[in-house]
C-alpha cells in the first residue's frame, strides 16, 4: 500500500504559519493534485512529505510507516522539481541512474531500468547528452525518467510544467496522465494552474492560506464549490460574483442588487430561506450565461439586460464582458450567428439551476 | 560622429592613465632587475642601459633561492589545502543554513590587522617549540586563506540551486554524499578562484613569515630581505628576487583569470 496520510500537520517558519493543521489522505494509486495560488502552502506540504522540510507538529505516514523522522532517502519517494534539478555534470544516463547507483544496484540492472524508462518517455537518443544540451521539454522528460527508474512508492511533482511553453505544457499534461495509468503509482502533484489540476487529478485539494479549502473529484469541486475561494479559483474564466441581497416576494426568492434581479429556482428555496433579507454573494459561471433564447426558460425570471463592453473572439467561442450598472460579469458563449458589437445592449439568460449563493460573512456556499 | 571620437579618445586616455599607474612600478622593477647598482641609483633615471643578468645570478647562485621557493610553495599549498578542507563544508553550511553572523565573524579575522595576531602567536609557538616550523607558518597562513575560501565559496554555493542536493537526497543520498558528488563537482570555478587568490595572498605574505620563520622555513618575500643590509641596499638583487617571486603568482593569475573573474562575479547577476 502506498497511501499518504497527513494528520494535523503544521508548519511554521518563525511566527508565520505556512501549513495550518493539514489533515488529508491520498489513497493508493491516486493522482492527487494540491492546487492553490502562490504562498498557499502547497509546496511546503509536498516538501514535508518528501522530508525536505521538518514538520512543526503533526504526523505524516507513507504506507503504514510514520516518516516524520525519516531522511528523504529512506521514504521511498521520487520527486520532480520545478526547475528539474538535473545534475549538470552528468549525462542523461548518469542522471537517471544516480539514485540506483547510490542504492548499489548492479550496473546491468541500472542499464536495463534506464533503458526501460527511456522507452516509456521516448528519450533514447538523449541518453548520452548533458542537461545543457537539452530543450526544456526534454529536461522535463529526463527529470520524470529519473523519478520512474527508481520505482518508488510515491511520486511527488512540484509544479513540473510551469517552466514549459503553453503548447508543450498541454502535451506533457497528457503524458504524465498516461504515465500515471501505466505505472499505477501514487502521485502527489503540486500546481498553481487549476487547468492542470482539473485535467489530471483523480482528486483535487484546493489550498489557501495553509488550509485545504475543499477536496474532491475535479467535477465535484467545479460543480459544488464549498466556498467563495474555491468557486473563484477553479474555472477559467473565473466565476462571476455579485454582492446582492436575498429577497422574498410572494414566497418566491430573488437575488437583488440594484437593477440586477433574478429569481432563484424553487429547488434552492429550502436552503436559502434562512438567508432572506441578508447580504449574500451570488455566483454564476461564464458558461452559464447565454444569449436570450425566447423559446426556452420563458418566465423563469432569469433574463437580464446588459451592455457588451468587450467581446473577445477565441475562434470556437467568445468571451463577452457584460455590464449592468455597477456590476460586470464575463460570459462564455458559442460564436453567435450575428457578431456582437461593443456597446450593444443584450438580453442574456442565466442558467439558474447552475448558479451559486454564498454567505457574505462566512464565504461558505449556501447552494 | 565627433562626439563618438571624443569619447573614444577619452576612453583610451583613461585606460593609458590607469595602465601607467598600475604597470609603472612593475616595469620599473623589471627594468631595475637588469640594471647595475650604478644604473639604478643614477639621476636622472636611465631608460636606456646595457642589461645585465648579474642580479639574477646573485639571486639563484649566491642565495638558496630554491629552498625559499620550496618553503613558500609548501606553506602556501598546505595552508590553502587545509583551508579548503575546513572552509568548503563551512561555506556550504553558511550558504545553506543562512549563518550570516558566523560568516561575518570569519571575515572579521581577515579584516583585523594581521599584526594583532603576531604577538600571541609568537608566544604560543615559542612555548610549543614551533618557531621556525612549517606547522606554525601553515597555521598562520591559514588565517589568510580560510576567510577567503569561506567567503568566496559561501557566495558561490548560494548560486547553486538547493534543488540540486535536495534532488540527490530524495534519490537516496545523504547531505554529505550530495555535497561531495553533486555540489563540489559543480563548484570548480569557485574553488579555483578561492585557491588562486588565497595561494597568492599566502605567497606574498611577508609579516607572518618575517616573525615566525627563521632560516629553515624562510619564505620568498623574506628572502628579498637578504639583499638589504645595514650598510646598503642591493637594489638590483631586491628587484631580481621580486621578479622571481612575482612570476609564479602572475602565471597562476593568467592561467586562472577566466575562472577568477567568473568566481568573483558569480551571483552578481541572474544567470
Amino acid at each position: 500500500m502506498s497511501n499518504v496520510i497527513l494528520k494535523n500537520v503544521v508548519k511554521r517558519f518563525g511566527s508565520v504559519t505556512v501549513v495550518d493543521n493539514l489533515s488529508i489522505e491520498i489513497r493508493d494509486k491516486e493522482f492527487a493534485v494540491l492546487v492553490g495560488s502562490s504562498g498557499c502552502g502547497k509546496t511546503t506540504a509536498l516538501r514535508m512529505i518528501a522530508g525536505l522540510e521538518a514538520v512543526t507538529s503533526g504526523e505524516i505516514f507513507i504506507g503504514d510507516t510514520l516518516v516524520n523522522d525519516l531522511e528523504p532517502k529512506d521514504r521511498d519517494i521520487a520527486m520532480v522539481f520545478q526547475n528539474y534539478a538535473l545534475y549538470p555534470h552528468m549525462n542523461v544516463r548518469e542522471n537517471m541512474g544516480f539514485g540506483l547507483k547510490i542504492r548499489k544496484i548492479s550496473k546491468e540492472e541500472i542499464d536495463s531500468r534506464v533503458q526501460e524508462a527511456a522507452d516509456i518517455l521516448g528519450i533514447h537518443e538523449l541518453l548520452d547528452r548533458k542537461p545543457k544540451e537539452l530543450s526544456g521539454g526534454q529536461r522535463q522528460r529526463v527529470a520524470v525518467g529519473r523519478a520512474i527508474v527508481r520505482k518508488p512508492k510515491v511520486f511527488l511533482f512540484d509544479e513540473p510544467l510551469s517552466n514549459l511553453d503553453a503548447k508543450l505544457r498541454v502535451a506533457m499534461r497528457a503524458e504524465i496522465s498516461k504515465l500515471h495509468r501505466r505505472l499505477g503509482a501514487t502521485i502527489i502533484y503540486v500546481t498553481h494552474d487549476q487547468v492542470e489540476a482539473m485535467t489530471m487529478a483523480d482528486r483535487i485539494f484546493i489550498m489557501n492560506k495553509g488550509i485545504v479549502q475543499q477536496s474532491g473529484a475535479p467535477m465535484e469541486v467545479y460543480a459544488q464549490p464549498a466556498n467563495r475561494f474555491v468557486a473563484g479559483f477553479i474555472g477559467s474564466p473565473a466565476m462571476n460574483f455579485i454582492e446582492a441581497t436575498l429577497v422574498s416576494e410572494n414566497g418566491v426568492l430573488h437575488v437583488e442588487a440594484g437593477d440586477f434581479r433574478v429569481q432563484t429556482p424553487a429547488a434552492f428555496s429550502s436552503r436559502l430561506e434562512s438567508h432572506v433579507g441578508k447580504q449574500i454573494i451570488f455566483g454564476v459561471r461564464p458558461e452559464d450565461i447565454s444569449l436570450h433564447d425566447p423559446s426556452a426558460n420563458a418566465g423563469e425570471g432569469n433574463t437580464v439586460t446588459a451592455r457588451a463592453d468587450v467581446v473577445e473572439t477565441l475562434g470556437s467561442e467568445i468571451f463577452v464582458h457584460l455590464s449592468q450598472g455597477e456590476h460586470s460579469v464575463v460570459a462564455r458563449m458559442e460564436v453567435p450567428e450575428h457578431p456582437l458589437t461593443v456597446g450593444q445592449t443584450l438580453q442574456v439568460d442565466l442558467k439558474m439551476s447552475k448558479t451559486h449563493v454564498f454567505d457574505k460573512e462566512t464565504s461558505q456556499a449556501i447552494v | 560622429m565627433k562626439k563618438k571620437l571624443v569619447s573614444t579618445i577619452f576612453f583610451y586616455l583613461l585606460v593609458t592613465g590607469i595602465a601607467l599607474v598600475v604597470l609603472f612600478p612593475f616595469v620599473w622593477m623589471l627594468a631595475s632587475s637588469f640594471k647595475t647598482q650604478v644604473d639604478i641609483i643614477s639621476w636622472p633615471p636611465k631608460f636606456i642601459f646595457s642589461p645585465t643578468l648579474q642580479n639574477y645570478q646573485k639571486v639563484f647562485g649566491e642565495q638558496d633561492f630554491l629552498k625559499y621557493f620550496f618553503n613558500s610553495t609548501i606553506i602556501g599549498a598546505v595552508s590553502v589545502g587545509l583551508s579548503l578542507v575546513l572552509g568548503l563544508p563551512a561555506a556550504y553550511s553558511i550558504s545553506r543554513y543562512a549563518q550570516k553572523k558566523l560568516a561575518v565573524f570569519i571575515l572579521l579575522a581577515r579584516l583585523m590587522p594581521g599584526i594583532s595576531f603576531l604577538m600571541p602567536w609568537y608566544i604560543v609557538f615559542s612555548r610549543l617549540n614551533l618557531m621556525d616550523s612549517y606547522v606554525a607558518l601553515i597555521l598562520s597562513h591559514m588565517l589568510i586563506s580560510l576567510p577567503i575560501v569561506v567567503w568566496i565559496m559561501s557566495t558561490y554555493f548560494s548560486t547553486i540551486p538547493r534543488e540540486m542536493e535536495e534532488s540527490a537526497m530524495v534519490d537516496g543520498a545523504t547531505r554529505q554524499y550530495a555535497f561531495f558528488t553533486i555540489i563540489l563537482p559543480l563548484s570548480g570555478p569557485g574553488i579555483i578562484t578561492a585557491t588562486t587568490l588565497s595561494f597568492i595572498f599566502s605567497w606574498n605574505n611577508f609579516m607572518f613569515s618575517q616573525v615566525l620563520s627563521m632560516e629553515k622555513t624562510k619564505t620568498l618575500p623574506i628572502a628579498v630581505y637578504n639583499f638589504v643590509s645595514y650598510a646598503e641596499v642591493d637594489w638590483g638583487g631586491v628587484m631580481a628576487a621580486a621578479v622571481a617571486i612575482m612570476a609564479p603568482a602572475i602565471v597562476l593569475t593568467m592561467i586562472f583569470q577566466k575562472y577568477v573573474v567568473k568566481g568573483l562575479t558569480m551571483g552578481a547577476v541572474k544567470g
